[in-house]
């Protein structure tokens, strides 16, 4: 593996019984990079996550983490890891500051201007006793912990699970400034406009394997979109079908609306050769990308 | 009432009543078949008064001395701690657990909810009696021993009642409160003081009728198992408990609910007086926070300082004076019980002070205490971060799980050291005040041997969390085996030819080598010292090797 490699997984596998959670998992998350991880509820996410954190033992296959093995060098892994669980809970007789100064007396070394820094940025209320918090402002002290000691690679599980979209978009900025800084981002999230919006790339596990495994940029431009041209005289359908990536093609009041994949250069070299007027394309979303990847659920 | 809500409670509760109720009733025919075997007609010639005060029935006989010492005194300690248990959960434990918002938001009122929860305790109230009622007809039967002109039907109906009484006690408080742990707390500490009042003051003259405001009184004066069921002293614990009942509705429905219930300890209320604020923030926010074993420790604060102040003051410091102001021929007397029947009690000889701060201190309630507090945080310590979902952040830090274990151990070590000390301090203080003359090195080293003993039952508990990560195994395997051994210290000695066995008990170790009278026993305390050791070591193998549970 290369210096560059934040989290590594070779055919990690987690059996829980005769259920397969988990199946010959491989990936490689870079780091300097927001990776982000999609499923739906089931396919394994939290499970991947757990068998990094040696919450529990893969039934087979290996995961290293900044070339350490998660097995045997996990003490030493999570000196340098951040990690806010998915269905986050805290101790609720704690105040916020408590639970910090707690997490922070077992790592040693945490900067507290950098953690009164992170408070003001996510607007967390520290005083109050976490079980006195709503789930949001809960969440903001899980993130706190989480970021407060300049993790080298930062594991989420649904970080933004309750948060406003104010303190959302902060934490989105907080994330690109981890990546910024050459650390890493591992992003387990429904919330796929997030994901879009801050993720390099991103993986989608399905009935515990991966099934994909590109960057946004790359997921995107392979997507079906629309692409809806205005032509000054009419343009038979036609002359579109044959172009490579073109699903469909309708004509309706003046407006030809093409549903396509690949890259558009084909299709623009197509219409100059007629009156364009105007051209607007519908941009393909995570979500669409996402559904197309789940929508024949029947096939695992 | 609503039945699916009674059906959920009794659904996740029936398991621990039937293993109780099971254990006493199967404890019932050993004991039965131990009695069979030895020559009772000592118990014809105790005075009354001495019979009472050691749950020894008027008409000793193998039937009714068997009822008396199993279910008579532990059975109904038993029977009314599980009902505690039930009633100071019913809507605090829903608040605490954070269902009640979910509950609520159907279309039912407070007072359904929980009248069906009182439903729930009295059903499965019912299910214990129904076992232990079971056993109490069945075993005499196999064991073919005669209980004719007895009435075990009417001691279960009246052990039945009792629990009750401090189930509906601890749902009142929680109901007012919506704090478990204070409803539970509380009762117990209640139910223990009026167990003691109602055995004790009628031995004191001048304070025999102060016994009756003790709810205890209610339950075993009238001596159902020879008279039936007492009507008249039922009727006034009945009354009770519907006092309780309407008590309860008022408090649920007056005040607001609790989204998840946190607790507020006296360190918190320290913190937010402004005089005070400064050290209690340096005390609570940086100290109780500076590591795994402190920050356990300050989990259970309320439980010790419940704990402790029992032994300390009722248990230590009021038994001086209480043993003064007993009759002199009543505790002549019980220096000439015969050895088998001393078993009973923890071998205490009622002559000296040391006897009987063995019988009332030593012998079952020092146990019951650290047992109690050792178990709870062993149960708490890997089994409740992992069901609280907080184990995977703790384990997210640099920490190696042996380090978990190791430092949730010493936390216990603390606790059970620290009531250890309190009944050490009740006791010498106890006897200082009413110059009993008691040896204080002796007393100190009953008290490290109790705590020892403790320890073993809590090390039990984190070795059963660790392994399963469930607390309910944690606890109640702990509990269990914890009675069963107790048990089996004091009755197996009574048969010579199984006297033997009691050396696997831990309770051996503990009271075997007379410590209260000959000092400190190193090598039982070396061998408890070892048990618990070798189960925290146990405790980090196991707990080391498995996957945690996700919960949720």
């Amino acid at each position: 593996m290369t210096s560059q490699t934040a989290i590594r997984t070779q055919g990690l596998t987690k059996h829980y019984g005769d259920v397969a959670a988990l199946v010959a998992l491989n990936l490689d998350v870079r780091l300097g990079e927001v990776f982000g991880f999609l499923g739906p509820n089931g396919a394994g996410k939290t499970t991947a996550i757990r068998t990094l954190l040696d919450e529990i033992r893969p039934t087979s296959g290996t995961a290293t983490l900044l070339g350490m093995d998660a097995r045997r060098e996990s003490v030493a892994i999570r000196r340098r890891i951040g990690y806010v669980p998915g269905d986050l809970a805290m101790y609720p007789s704690l105040t916020g500051h408590d639970t910090l100064t707690y997490f922070a007396n077992l790592r040693g070394g945490v900067d507290w201007s950098y953690v009164g820094d992170l408070a003001e940025r996510l607007d967390a209320d520290l005083t109050k006793k976490v079980g006195d918090l709503s789930s949001g402002n809960r969440q903001k002290i899980g993130l706190i912990q989480a970021f407060m000691n300049r993790p080298t690679v930062l594991i989420m599980d649904e970080p933004s699970s309750g948060l406003d979209p104010l303190v959302q978009r902060e934490f989105q900025t907080m994330m690109r400034e981890v990546a910024a800084e050459g650390r890493t981002v591992f992003l387990s999230s429904h919330t796929l406009s997030e994901v879009q919006r801050v993720a390099d790339r991103v993986g989608i596990i399905r009935h515990g394997q991966l099934i994909a495994l590109e960057s946004v940029a790359e997921m995107r431009s392979k997507a079906i979109r629309q692409v809806a041209f205005e032509f000054g005289s009419p343009v038979p359908p036609s002359v579109f079908r044959d172009v490579p990536g073109v699903r469909s093609v309708e004509v309706a009041h003046g407006r030809t609306v093409l549903s396509f994949d690949g890259t558009i250069a084909a299709l623009l070299k197509i219409a100059e050769q007629h009156d364009v007027i105007d051209v607007t394309t519908e941009e393909a979303d995570l979500e669409e990308i996402f559904l197309t990847y789940y929508r024949d659920e029947a096939t695992p | 009432m609503l039945a699916g809500v009674t059906a959920k409670t009794v659904r996740d509760r029936w398991k621990g009543w039937l293993i109780g109720s099971a254990t006493l009733a199967l404890m019932l025919w050993w004991v039965m078949s131990i009695y069979r075997s030895l020559d009772l007609s000592i118990y014809t010639s105790m005075p009354a008064a001495l019979r009472s005060i050691m749950q020894i029935p008027t008409q000793a006989d193998v039937g009714s001395l068997a009822y008396g010492a199993i279910y008579a005194s532990y059975g109904a300690l038993t029977l009314a701690s599980f009902a505690l248990a039930a009633g100071s959960a019913s809507i605090a434990g829903e608040e605490h657990a954070g269902t009640i918002g979910l509950l609520l938001a159907n279309p039912v009122s407070r007072t359904r909810v929980l009248a069906s929860k009182a439903t729930a305790m009295v059903l499965l109230a019912g299910f214990g009696a129904l076992i232990l009622w079971g056993g109490a007809r069945l075993f005499p039967r196999l064991l073919d021993v005669g209980i004719g002109g007895m009435h075990p039907g009417a001691l279960v109906f009246h052990m039945f009642v009792n629990a009750l009484f401090y189930g509906f006690l601890a749902m009142a408080i929680g109901a007012w409160t919506g704090k478990t742990s204070l409803a539970s707390g509380t009762t117990t500490a209640a139910m223990v003081l009026s167990w003691l009042v109602a055995g004790l003051f009628p031995q004191i003259h001048g304070f025999e009728n102060l016994a009756k405001v003790s709810p205890w009184y209610y339950y075993d004066a009238g001596q159902p198992v020879f008279n039936g069921v007492d009507w008249g002293r039922l009727s006034v614990l009945a009354g009770a408990i519907a006092l309780l009942a309407a008590v309860a509705v008022v408090g649920v429905n007056r005040r607001d609910l609790l989204s998840q219930s946190v607790g507020s300890t006296m360190v918190d209320r320290l913190r937010s007086n402004p005089l005070t604020k400064r050290l209690a923030d340096r005390l609570a926010g940086s100290a109780r926070v500076s590591g795994i074993w402190i920050k356990t420790l300050s989990e259970h604060q309320g439980l010790l300082i419940v704990t402790g102040y029992v032994m300390f003051l009722v248990m230590g410091v009021l038994l001086g004076p209480l043993y003064r102001l007993m009759d002199v021929t009543l505790r002549n007397f019980a220096g000439r019980l015969p050895e088998t029947l001393l078993a009973l009690v923890g071998h205490g000889d009622m002559r000296t002070a040391e006897g009987f701060f063995q019988v009332e201190t030593f012998s079952m309630t020092a146990p019951i205490a650290v047992i109690a507090v050792t178990v709870v945080m062993a149960a708490r310590a890997l089994a409740g971060e992992e069901a609280h979902r907080t184990m995977g952040l703790l384990l997210a830090n640099p920490v190696p799980r042996s380090t978990v274990v190791v430092s949730k151990a010493l936390a216990m070590v603390v606790a059970a050291g620290s009531v250890g000390f309190a009944t050490f301090a009740g006791v010498a203080i106890g006897s200082l005040l009413a110059g009993l003359g008691m040896n204080t090195a002796d007393i100190a080293a009953t008290s490290l041997l109790a705590t020892l003993l403790g320890l073993v039952f809590g090390g039990l508990a984190l070795a059963l969390g660790a392994a399963t990560g469930r607390t309910t195994i944690a606890t109640y395997g702990a509990g269990g085996v914890a009675l069963a051994m107790y048990l089996a210290n004091a009755f197996l000695p009574l048969d010579a030819g199984l006297a033997g066995y009691a050396r696997w008990s831990p309770f051996y170790y503990y009271l075997g080598g007379d410590p209260l009278n000959t000092g400190m026993q190193w090598g039982n305390g070396a061998v408890l010292g070892g048990l618990f050791v070798g189960l925290v070591g146990l405790s980090v193998v196991l707990f080391g090797r498995r996957d945690l549970r996700q919960v949720g």
